[in-house]
């Protein structure tokens, strides 16, 4: 429960509706929708109102006119989904073996305080290594190809997930443990029954964590080499001096993360279930 | 802490270091007679670095990347921890915002850095500009859900009393949310660092992204490693300094029992 506070963004207002409502001068559930929506549109004015009398150049900052307008275009070609595909297959690979890697590794590290103890000095100066900077040597070593992107995008989300699962393990209470103990429960049945539940929670959020990540990582691997992808067609437009299709491909990129913790979001919750809803402080 | 009996620190030491050091020396035998091209010898890597850091021009690479990643966090942390206290109190804005800078954050930076670096140059400018930009929204977040995470109880007694608001923003607000400013001040040093290599690399006659991007590319191996193996000390270096700095800082609040603290230990991830 400790977890929420600190790595959740501020809580999804859905959640707290019910408490809330009855505080007077709380919007209700359309007066937040309205609420939120103006907040947009006045992003998007000040947006507008930057790019065409601001001091940045039309090439630095198109207006959102000239961006949106682009979507309708883009959505026709299949240079644009084929960007999307390339960065997401990228993405999602090296997410997935991050995550076969890093989750029994982490539960495994975490259940033994010895081993714990051991790795954590280790993964401490490991996981703060920037992994982007080994780009220069995976070029070398792998080449431009699309195993390398799924390589770095894998080495950045495995501590992520790692540390999370570890420590969701260590999370069992030692009242908890000593009991298990003393009854001499099997070690299968422990890990089933008591560890596995209470670290799946932390699990969870290692997973959100990385997906965010992953996505990233994988643009940030295109921007910086010719493998194809959001990032690389981002400079391709940039380049060719469209500026608007750049930014088009930004804002795509940035519905792909925030569409991705909406069904993380979601898959927790409805994974959760079973739990008190204890993150909601 | 104090009350452990002295041999237990030493113990705890061993623990801790055994595996380092193995690894460690796995890696300086397994490297030592190595012919590959791509994985010379680690000691060659590391007699590289100490040349080129006493006689070559990497200690300039490695202060222009310093001193950017220092103006950009901190004017991040500065724009993040003002607009977070001011959007934290407002209940209002923070429920319009949300939305807003959940997307903002899930934008990925890196994306923009052909844009900014095209558009404004290859000076340092631009790049302390996309340092500040990523790492706003991990501490603007942290600072706007550690103020409204403060305990309503203490919030309310503190308007209750009509204590000022320059006061109450000093003694109460600050202090409470200071924790999870932190923690989100550790995540933005990461991107920061990230975000330092990118743009170097993409497009820099200096620093240390240029320092391995020009020796990759001139297939300069050891070069190339030990330019990476210092980027990785800086990050290291880097945290660690953070960490001191948060236990000076925090001690108060370090010091509560675990149970009182809303945060968690080290283990904890936040992007």
């Amino acid at each position: 429960m400790a977890i929420s506070t600190t790595d959740r963004r501020p809580v999804a207002p859905a959640r707290k509706r019910p408490a809330r409502r009855t505080r007077a001068g709380t919007p209700g559930r359309r007066g937040l929708l309205m609420l939120q929506l103006s907040a947009v549109a006045a992003v998007l004015v000040i947006w507008a109102v930057l790019a065409a009398a601001g001091p940045v150049s039309a090439t630095a900052l198109p207006g959102p006119v000239s961006v949106f307008g682009r979507f309708p275009e883009l959505f026709g070609t299949s240079a644009y989904w084929q960007a999307v595909g390339d960065t997401l297959n990228g993405a999602v690979t090296g997410f997935v073996a991050a995550a076969v890697i890093g989750v029994p590794l982490g539960l495994v590290t975490g259940t033994y305080a010895a081993a714990e103890q051991s790795s954590r000095l280790l993964v401490d100066v490991l996981r703060s290594f920037p992994v982007i900077a080994l780009l220069p040597v995976f070029l070398l070593v792998l080449g431009s190809t699309p195993t390398m992107k799924t390589t770095v995008v894998l080495l950045a989300c495995v501590f992520p997930v790692f540390l999370q699962a570890q420590y969701g393990a260590r999370s069992v209470t030692p009242m908890i443990s000593e009991t298990m103990d003393s009854y001499r429960i099997p070690r299968r049945l422990r890990f089933r029954k008591v560890i596995l539940p209470s670290a799946t929670p932390s699990v969870m959020t290692g997973l959100r964590l990385a997906a965010t990540t992953s996505v990233l990582v994988a643009i940030g691997v295109e921007v910086l080499t010719t493998l194809p992808g959001i990032g690389h067609e981002v400079v391709q437009a940039q380049q060719g001096g469209a500026a608007a299709q750049a930014y088009a491909y930004i804002i795509t990129a940035g519905a792909i993360g925030y569409s991705i913790n909406l069904l993380s979001q979601f898959a927790e919750r409805r994974l959760l279930r079973w739990r008190p809803p204890a993150h909601t402080d | 802490m104090s009350t452990r009996p002295p041999g237990a620190l030493w113990q705890s030491l061993l623990k801790q270091l055994w595996l380092p050091v193995l690894c460690v020396a796995v890696l300086l035998i397994a490297t030592a007679g190595s012919t590959s091209f791509y994985f010379p010898p680690a000691t060659d890597v590391l007699a590289t670095l100490w040349r080129e850091l006493l006689h070559g021009g990497l200690v300039e690479d490695l202060l222009f990347s310093l001193r950017n990643i220092a103006l950009g966090l901190g004017l991040a942390t500065v724009l993040g921890v003002g607009a977070g206290l001011v959007i934290g109190e407002v209940e209002l804005l923070r429920q319009a915002t949300g939305p807003l800078l959940d997307f903002a954050r899930a934008t990925p930076t890196v994306a923009f850095v052909p844009v900014i670096i095209l558009t404004l140059g290859i000076g340092s400018g631009p790049k302390i500009f996309l340092i500040a930009l990523g790492s706003l929204w991990p501490i603007l977040l942290n600072t706007i859900s550690g103020v409204h995470g403060i305990n309503p109880a203490v919030h309310e007694t503190a308007r209750g009393y009509r204590i000022p608001w320059r006061l109450r923003l000093l003694k109460v607000v600050l202090p409470g949310a200071l924790p999870q400013i932190f923690a989100g001040i550790r995540v933005a040093l990461s991107i920061a660092v990230v975000l330092m290599v990118v743009s170097e690399i993409y497009g820099s006659p200096v620093g240390l992204g240029n320092f391995i991007l020009q020796s990759g590319s001139g297939f300069a191996v050891p070069e190339t490693w030990a330019g990476t193996v210092l980027i990785g000390i800086l990050g290291y270096g880097l945290s660690v300094l953070l960490l001191a700095a948060e236990y000076v800082l925090l001690g108060w609040y370090h010091q509560r029992p675990p149970r009182v603290r809303r945060t968690m230990s080290r283990s904890e991830v936040k992007t």
